[in-house]
């Protein structure tokens, strides 16, 4: 049995730090006691710490599901930036001998990320049903619910798949879970009585504001006249990459700051430029798609600002977890235009077959083009055994749940109630409002000068260093001459 | 591509095929496509542009179209007089790339991400630092930089790197030389995107882009010359042949005196498809490194010859020669060689 000093004493030695931060300790005192685990801890809490050190002291292999090929990159090399050099992503972008050699080394492995949909492979299963797993962790386990905003077909398999593994010791980890989810969640693993570690999902540092606007033309404006005045860095939001494009030219145009757009069209190096660039401070703004974030743990942003409703709550909530990470006053601000949830409405229901396209991909064989995802979605059902009727109604649920999702999110811009307590309810976890901080929403104060929240911009703006210098002094600071 | 971009692809004398044009920079290495990306002088840009859609080619072509300075007819595509003025201006005014054609044989983007990689871990092994990010790149480019630095990272790798960018960018234009300095990413310095640089240099994105491949061309065949065996490493594997692997084996065969029926049946393919292998190598390859006489006998060409006469390249039509003992595929071959004896440019 590990004792909390051994945890103690490895969070000292490998992390460097002296406190654990909230639910951290408690998931790995429930994990250490062979508890399988739920844990609901809010974006930026450190849920990898706990699954980090766990595998540290146990020195067992850690096998990590995880929903996304680009985050799984991101969580190796941020592994390997840390000294743990014994990490690996087995993903679909691998040739077949590159994955072939990782399967046949497992037992040099310490921490392996993998997709559901890799996992659930034959060969790799039984690689993996031959070697002995410390702790199963499911990252971003909300994936696994059909009530989550991110369902994953293929998550319906890990439930079974766990037992192949011989049930081995499971966390499941999330940031943001309402109590059916959550039930789901346990359900769907066949872990009804596992563990529940729940932190608040609030976020007492971030001011809320939601601003309303008639035309689009005051709405672009109100957004450069935010950059231009709040404290940096921050995040601006958008559900189109166009936008996002649009906004950081013009952005970029009409104030000092330097800004970038940030989306899945960029090629790796771009995005890897983009990225450290935010993390030195030498970028002050992003326009972002929800494809940024994941990853990137940048404690001091100021601000986060949506120009787009999001679909749902939980997607709203994880983005503005970005803000204020330090602990340090931060701002949340959604600009809404009345009209803007079609857009939201329009491609939240795009993800979801339609009754007509359903029929049509139940008549076809194995999807035809690459990449057709509701192709695959439709595929995957039927490979699994389910009738098409079976389908259609998990479909029409599910798109109901979508409407309802967005009319929760619709719920919090348009409350003229404490937005801070509609976000407590919406989570089952509502606090007494004297708990509230002192600056808590626009619901309270629509005319807030920021200036009271100590948010505006003092400083200049980043330092733009790089563009000024020329090749020689570059050349000099690249190679210490 | 845009608008601009597209212009470099036409003339003003005769009507291009867009869909040519499109095909070329997708990199489809069909007969057809290859033989009139020669016709066009465009194969130095074969697979230039693998991701570009159907629709932003139209895009293109419609903004050419609106501002006058295209007619178009079906999917031919010819500048107006306006246009040509145009394409003067562009030919002058913007960054003219020279050494696109070692892409053909030179697999540029995976050397470029290993020479950034590379030249990352230098510079913080510079610094002797251990802990940063790395390029985001393939796991194959990883691998590689990995065994390349256990290789040699004993060998003043930091002096090597200073001395060889010092080299590159004192022989390139300053304006150029500052261009790349600026790309380049290592110790606290996570280097510029492409847009942020094309920025500062006034330039469009499809410009800056242009240049940068083109640059990264010219460093290829630097690197392949360079004396220092911890630069030259990082081209190893990279070279590919000018024609793909399949018709290259048609033509090693063909080369060595085998009939086209004798390859046909040892390689198990049609007839068909080995002809159309050795047209590609036809095209790709230069004029002394194909064997014309043995398809076209000088009888044969003789005969052709004395119908086509007169008639521009470009204007020849198949219809002209075919009660003759021609097959269509030897009749291209004749305009083949036509062509690369009259301007062997691509």
């Amino acid at each position: 049995m590990i004792s909390t000093e051994q945890l103690y004493q490895t969070l000292q030695q490998r992390f460097g730090f002296s406190r654990f931060r909230p639910g951290q300790l408690e998931a790995l005192t429930a994990l250490t006691a062979k508890h399988n685990t739920l844990a609901v801890l809010p974006t930026g809490a450190g849920k990898t710490l706990i699954y980090e050190l766990y595998g540290a002291i146990t020195q067992q292999l850690v096998l990590i599901v995880s929903p996304l090929i680009s985050l799984m990159q991101d969580q190796v090399t941020t592994l390997n930036v840390k000294g743990e050099k014994r990490a690996a992503a087995l993903t679909s972008m691998m040739t077949y001998s590159e994955k072939n050699w990782i399967l046949r080394h497992l037992h040099e492995y310490h921490f392996i990320f993998i997709s559901p949909e890799m996992l659930s492979q034959d060969q790799v299963l039984s690689a993996f049903q031959s070697t002995q797993i410390g702790l199963l962790v499911v990252d971003e386990a909300h994936c696994i619910s059909t009530w989550g905003p991110d369902f994953r077909p293929e998550y319906l398999l890990l439930g079974q798949i766990r037992h192949q593994l011989h049930d081995p010791l499971t966390l499941m980890a999330t940031a943001t879970a309402t109590e059916r989810v959550r039930e789901d969640i346990k359900q769907k693993l066949q872990l009804p009585q596992a563990t529940e570690i729940v932190q608040p999902v609030d976020r007492q540092n971030i001011f809320l504001s939601v601003e309303r606007f008639e035309a689009q033309t005051d709405k672009e404006e109100r957004l450069v006249e935010l950059v231009a005045k709040l404290k940096k860095p921050g995040v601006v939001y958008f559900s189109s990459k166009k936008k996002a494009n649009e906004m950081a030219e013009l952005l970029a145009a009409k104030t000092d700051c330097k800004v970038a757009a940030y989306h899945a069209d960029l090629d790796s190096e771009t995005r890897f430029k983009v990225q450290q660039q935010f993390m030195q401070d030498q970028l002050d703004v992003i326009c972002a798609t929800s494809a940024f974030g994941m990853g990137i743990d940048k404690n001091n942003v100021r601000f986060v600002i949506h120009y787009h409703v999001p679909s749902d709550v939980e997607s709203y909530w994880q983005e503005i977890g970005r803000a204020g990470r330090d602990g340090q006053q931060s701002v949340a601000i959604l600009l809404y235009q009345a009209g803007d949830e079609q857009i939201a409405a329009f491609l939240s229901e795009e993800t979801v077959p339609q009754e007509n396209e359903i029929h049509y991909y139940f008549q076809q064989n194995a999807p035809q083009v690459a990449g057709d995802e509701k192709a695959n979605l439709i595929w995957f059902y039927k490979q699994h055994g389910y009738s098409e009727a079976q389908v259609q109604n998990s479909f029409a649920s599910r798109r109901e749940q979508r409407v309802t999702a967005l009319r929760k999110m619709m719920g919090y811009v348009r409350t003229p109630d404490c937005k801070r307590q509609y976000i407590q309810q919406y989570f089952d976890q509502v606090q007494d409002v004297a708990t509230n901080p002192e600056h808590c929403c626009s619901s309270d104060e629509a005319q807030l000068d920021f200036g009271v929240l100590g948010l505006l911009a003092t400083a200049t703006p980043a330092q733009s260093d790089q563009s000024s210098a020329e090749w020689p002094a570059i050349l000099k600071q690249l190679f210490n001459f | 591509m845009d608008a601009t971009q597209l212009m470099r692809f036409l003339s003003p004398t005769s009507p291009r095929r867009l869909r040519v044009i499109e095909n070329i920079l997708v990199g489809k290495r069909t007969v057809s496509t290859l033989y009139w990306g020669m016709r066009y002088h465009q194969l130095s840009w074969l697979g230039y542009e693998k991701k570009l859609s159907r629709e932003v080619m139209d895009q293109a072509v419609h903004n050419l179209q609106t501002e006058g300075l295209v007619t178009v007819e079906q999917t031919n595509a010819q500048l107006t007089q306006q246009g040509a003025v145009e394409q003067q201006k562009l030919l002058q005014n913007s960054y003219q790339p020279q050494h696109l054609k070692i892409r053909l044989v030179v697999d540029v983007e995976t050397f470029w991400q290993r020479l950034l990689l590379a030249t990352q871990v230098v510079s913080e092994q510079s610094y002797q630092n251990r802990q940063y990010y790395p390029l985001q790149t393939s796991w194959q480019v990883k691998q590689t930089v990995k065994r390349w630095f256990r290789q040699f990272h004993g060998a003043d790798l930091q002096t090597v790197f200073y001395n060889f960018w010092q080299d590159v960018f004192a022989d390139l234009p300053s304006d150029q030389a500052s261009f790349m300095s600026r790309l380049l990413v290592g110790h606290e310095r996570p280097g510029d995107t492409l847009q942020q640089v094309s920025r500062d240099f006034q330039m469009s994105e499809t410009e800056a882009r242009l240049m940068e491949v083109d640059l990264i061309c010219q460093l290829a065949k630097l690197v392949s010359q360079a004396a220092n065996s911890s630069i030259n490493a990082l081209l190893a594997g990279l070279n590919h042949s000018l024609v793909s692997a399949s018709a290259n084996q048609t033509l090693r065969s063909f080369m060595a005196g085998e009939s086209l029926e004798v390859i046909s049946r040892k390689r198990s393919l049609k007839l068909s498809t080995v002809r159309e292998h050795l047209l590609e190598a036809a095209i790709m390859l230069p004029l002394e490194q194909f064997d014309y006489q043995r398809i076209l006998t000088p009888e044969l060409v003789a005969q052709l010859e004395s119908r086509l006469n007169g008639f521009p390249l470009d204007e020849w039509q198949f219809k002209q020669v075919e009660d003759l003992p021609v097959d269509f595929w030897q009749f291209r071959l004749l305009e083949i060689l036509r062509s690369k004896k009259a301007d062997d440019k691509h």
